[in-house]
């Protein structure tokens, strides 16, 4: 009998040893997420990603699963990003007729505002002290995530504190754009939009598909070209 | 098998991406890569084939999915970075607003001048 107890407590790391423990898992808290989110009525704040990483953790906590298993397992997801980053052409693509309509004010504004999304948070943590591994961390952080990921990985930063402050980005990047909108106050969707994909990339474009299906256009546009222009931009600052 | 056939070609991008990284030692991921020669691949050709649209369509819609092992990390490394969690918390809020205001100052004040512009010619 204490020998079935003993299988029985190996059995998590025995099991995780492979990655379809960690795909299972992974799935698993994908699907709990997204039925909770729903439950929730889809909050603003709470996106489905949070609370499916939330689920995620606390299960390998729980099972006291091996963290550095886990990660190996779950390459057999994340190598998808690969593919999955090459398919954000497609929207892109699709969208580049608003350049067409309005290349003025998107070519003025989007180097600008693309560089000072990165800048302002990089000068402030650099002010308070962080790190340079921090600051590679957070640089990227409106960058829609699989091309984040790439970048923070080409500079240097931490992959997971990455994508806490991608979160944390999206989430405020969406709230400060409902707030400043009646302030300011601005109505034209274009910009809110192009503001919402540029700055919360696609947390910020999720929120402008509810306002139209013109503000998604802006966004997914705007979140577009930040990537790439990020993607292409960052490496080379960082280097100096 | 014609969302095989697109995941194909997205690897190809990407591996073509990878390819372009490697040889010119251009410091940005295969990935952007290979999605900056699709669109300007697409832009040439003009149209989206079926099998390229199903296959995007398919990894886009489970993005979330695909960084959920990243995100996890986050709750397994909170030591590593004890002491800058202030800096990292303000530059973050204080940054996102900062540059939500920008953009839309100047989105603004650009696209009132250019078609201020247009009215009067």
């Amino acid at each position: 009998m204490s020998d079935l107890a003993e299988r029985f407590i190996a059995f998590p790391d025995a099991l995780s040893a492979g990655p379809m423990f960690a795909i299972g898992l992974t799935l698993s808290a994908f699907f709990a997420g997204n039925w909770l989110f729903a439950r929730m009525g889809k909050p603003l704040w709470m996106p489905p990603v949070l609370l499916s990483a939330v689920m995620l953790a606390a299960v390998i906590a729980l099972l006291s699963v091996n963290y550095v298993n886990y990660q190996q397992g779950a390459v057999w997801i994340t190598v998808l990003l690969g593919p999955a980053t090459v398919a954000l052409g497609i929207p892109l693509y699709q969208q580049i007729h608003h350049i067409r309509a309005l290349w003025v004010p998107i070519v003025v504004t989007l180097p600008i505002a693309a560089t000072l999304a990165a800048v302002y948070a990089v000068l402030i943590a650099w002010g308070l002290g962080a790190t340079p591994e921090v600051l590679a961390s957070l640089a990227p952080k409106s960058v829609t995530a699989p091309i984040a990921i790439g970048i923070a990985e080409q500079l240097g930063g931490s992959v997971p504190l990455l994508m806490g402050g991608l979160l944390i980005t999206g989430v405020v990047a969406t709230l400060f754009v409902d707030l400043l909108a009646k302030w300011l106050p601005i109505s034209d969707e274009r910009i809110l939009g192009f503001a919402l994909g540029l700055n919360g990339h696609a947390i910020g474009t999720a929120r402008a598909f509810e306002i139209s299906h013109t503000a998604g256009g802006f966004a997914s546009l705007g979140m577009g070209l930040t990537g790439v222009f990020t993607a292409l931009i960052l490496p080379l600052v960082f280097r100096l | 098998m014609s969302m095989l056939r697109g995941f194909l070609i997205l690897v190809l991008f990407y591996l073509l991406g990878e390819a372009v990284r490697l040889i010119f030692l251009v410091p940005v991921s295969g990935g952007v890569l290979g999605m900056i020669l699709m669109t300007f691949t697409l832009m040439l050709r003009g149209e989206i084939s079926d099998a390229l649209a199903s296959a995007s369509q398919a990894l886009i819609s489970v993005l979330v999915l695909l960084i959920m092992p990243g995100v996890v990390g986050v709750f397994f490394m909170a030591s590593r970075f004890s002491g800058q969690w202030l800096a990292v918390a303000v530059a973050l809020l204080v940054g996102t607003f900062l540059s939500v205001l920008t953009t839309l100052l100047l989105m603004k004040g650009v696209l009132h001048l250019s078609e201020r512009r247009r009215i009067r010619e």
